[in-house]
């Protein structure tokens, strides 16, 4: 039943993408309203049911993820509260970013949360609605509070099996309906540049090291990272292991001895932060990667699934060739 | 159960020993067939040539070798300081990380690990653990005479306390998933042996730990009480402070390098109890063989089970030594 009130849901809002086309300017970052949208947008959230009566007004947005999804969506002016932000936004967003307040480092409480008065929580981590967190869902809802969080990072169910593009693509569409925008002239930019995007890494390896030293933490077979890696034609060292990112092993990696290392930047874990850690480690310093500085560098925000992942493995396709010159 | 005669115990211990070592260092993620491991480690020692790529080379060498050997010697030490510690504190449940060791090196190792203050981790775990049990023994003898009870009640406030220092400071200065790291090393976990590791650990075992498993007919008299310990012509309040901060040296060793690994320091000892008696003579030195033997393998396991992805030891440690300690107690009522 839920599956299928959501694939009803993103049916009927892909359609009306459709007919909404037309009607929207090509270079219009404003929001379209879809009048014909009106009634309830009713979906199950990683296995929580949610209904939307209307478009979501005050939105706190937890993690960079999605505060970038509804300023992609020219959603910036719902946002009432930004909390536990990953680094800066892109260029391309800055503007519209700069008004936003950030009300906690992290996860705020529930009282911080509870204290602006929203209408909808959007969290980028499950983990953050919580009681010791921004609030468990089920307390929200029962104050009038949405919650959401990024289909694609649903942990206890709803999770893709392995996330594709169509997936990515689907979640925006998703948070377009909430919101009755519409999301198609996004979505058909990211598919173009989607489209362009040349796998000049194909025939050759990577890992994705995402944080850790004794113990590598590592994008594994079926999350972002895994995505990013396949788009631009790289294979994953850690493809085997059935999980989004996993604790991995050095040993493993030096018997790959891959190509390339993907960095993930992180203004808490920087890239050079990794690159010590790979250096200092007698096996890893050896590594073929490590010895040419063959890394490829990738702002966290932009490492988890959302409007940023298209943007990624575009610039990683861009540092490959750099790389290979 | 009938009990095992302690010298033959020890040498099948000391075969297996070296067995395990030879074999758990040819197991692993990466498939290198034993003659090329054992060739490889030989070329290291001047012997013959590496028949590895440099990089399945350091597979074997920088990778393996220091950590099943490191794994030995933290599996002895920690054993050993819990017979000890069991021993001079007549507690059963007495482990060596009773007296605030574990708390005070986690909170050291977490002070780098997120605050990233400028040391080595192994060394502030290390400094962590002395000034915990430093701070223990001077709320014990604050007390009056050092006694068992009041030096585990000490150890128990400073754990405490330096146990809520630590999760404020995870709590307030975790980002991301730097907590992954933290959570590691809390649970015990020797990913990151390394040459050095085995230095700090095969010296601590050398130097300090030999000797202290050469007092077992000293601890023998503590175990009817002080007054017949002193009877016995034995000085308490100074054997009991010197094997205090003996084993605390050699448990600040191995927490340093390999955070709290639980379950060895407090079932093991118990373990080569039921096998061949309390007396601590053949107690002490069977104790550290044995945990050598156990904890080389649970960290084979650790770093195989569901290869290639990892599990910290700490969690192997308990998840296989609770059911075997349950077997041997389990024997021993039925004997009795």
């Amino acid at each position: 039943m839920s599956v299928l009130t959501r694939v009803a849901v993103v049916a009927g809002v892909s359609a009306l993408a459709l007919s909404g086309c037309a009607a929207a300017g090509p270079q219009t970052a404003a929001p379209s309203p879809i009048d014909s949208a009106s009634q309830p947008v009713a979906l199950s959230n990683c296995g929580f049911d949610v209904s939307f009566d209307s478009a979501p007004e005050r939105v706190i947005t937890i993690k960079s993820s999605t505060t970038e999804m509804l300023l992609a969506l020219g959603l910036g002016d719902r946002i009432i509260g930004t909390a536990f932000q990953d680094g800066p936004v892109p260029a391309e967003w800055a503007t519209a970013a700069a008004a936003l307040t950030s009300i906690a480092e992290r996860v705020p409480s529930e009282e911080a949360v509870l204290d602006l008065e929203p209408d909808l929580v959007f969290a980028g981590w499950e983990s953050t609605f919580s009681a010791d967190g921004a609030g468990a869902r089920a307390d929200l809802t029962s104050l009038g509070i949405n919650t959401f969080v990024a289909p694609s990072a649903c942990q206890s169910s709803g999770q893709p099996a392995k996330l594709s593009f169509d997936d990515v693509f689907s979640d925006i569409e998703t948070v377009a309906s909430i919101f009755r925008v519409d999301a198609s002239e996004l979505i058909a930019d990211q598919s173009a540049q989607l489209a362009s995007i040349d796998a000049n890494g194909a025939g050759r390896t990577a890992l994705w090291f995402s944080s850790g030293s004794d113990t590598p933490y590592v994008g594994a077979g079926i999350g972002a990272p895994q995505l990013l890696l396949e788009t631009v034609g790289l294979t994953n060292v850690a493809a085997d292991v059935d999980a989004t990112w996993a604790p991995y092993n050095w040993e493993a990696v030096v018997d790959v001895d891959p190509d390339f290392i993907v960095l993930v930047d992180a203004a808490w874990n920087s890239a050079e932060k990794k690159i010590g850690v790979l250096e200092a480690n007698p096996a890893t310093a050896n590594l073929s990667a490590v010895k040419a500085g063959r890394y490829l560098v990738v702002p966290f925000a932009a490492s988890e699934a959302g409007v940023r992942s298209v943007e990624a493995a575009a610039s990683l396709s861009a540092q490959i060739a750099e790389l290979d010159g | 159960m009938a009990k095992v005669s302690p010298f033959a115990l020890g040498s099948a211990l000391a075969i297996a020993l070296l067995v395990s070592i030879t074999v758990a260092v040819t197991i692993g993620p990466a498939e290198i067939r034993f003659d090329e491991v054992w060739r490889s480690i030989g070329s290291h020692l001047g012997i013959g040539v590496s028949p590895l790529t440099e990089l399945r080379d350091g597979i074997v060498w920088q990778l393996r070798l220091p950590r099943v050997l490191t794994a030995a010697a933290v599996g002895a030490g920690l054993a050993l300081s819990g017979a000890v510690m069991q021993a001079i504190t007549r507690n059963p449940l007495a482990d060596p990380y009773l007296l605030g060791l574990s708390s005070g090196a986690a909170l050291g190792a977490v002070s780098v690990l997120l605050l990233g203050a400028a040391v080595l981790l192994p060394f502030a775990a290390f400094v962590g653990a002395l000034l915990a049990l430093t701070l223990t023994l001077l709320l014990a003898g604050s007390l009056g005479a050092i006694t068992p009870s009041r030096t585990v009640l000490a150890g128990i406030a400073v754990s405490a306390l330096a146990s809520a220092i630590t999760s404020f400071v995870i709590f307030w200065s975790v980002t991301g998933d730097s907590y992954r790291e933290v959570l590691s090393w809390l649970l015990g976990s020797l990913s990151g042996a390394r040459w050095p590791a085995v230095a700090i650990t095969m010296t601590a075992i050398i130097v300090i730990g030999i000797p202290v498993m050469l007092t077992g007919r000293l601890l023998d008299s503590f175990a009817f009480g002080d007054i017949q310990a002193a009877s016995l012509g034995v000085n308490v309040s100074a054997t009991r402070w010197g094997l205090l901060a003996a084993t605390a040296l050699v448990t600040g060793a191995m927490v340093s390098v390999s955070g709290s690994i639980g379950f060895v320091g407090l079932i093991l000892p118990h373990a080569v109890r039921l096998l061949v008696g309390a007396g601590h003579r053949a107690l002490l030195p069977l104790s550290a063989l044995l945990g050598a033997v156990f904890l080389v393998w649970a960290d084979t396991l650790a770093r195989t089970l569901f290869d290639p992805r990892e599990i910290p030891v700490g969690i192997v440690t308990a998840m296989i030594g609770a059911p075997i300690f349950a077997f041997l107690l389990t024997r021993r009522k039925s004997s009795t």
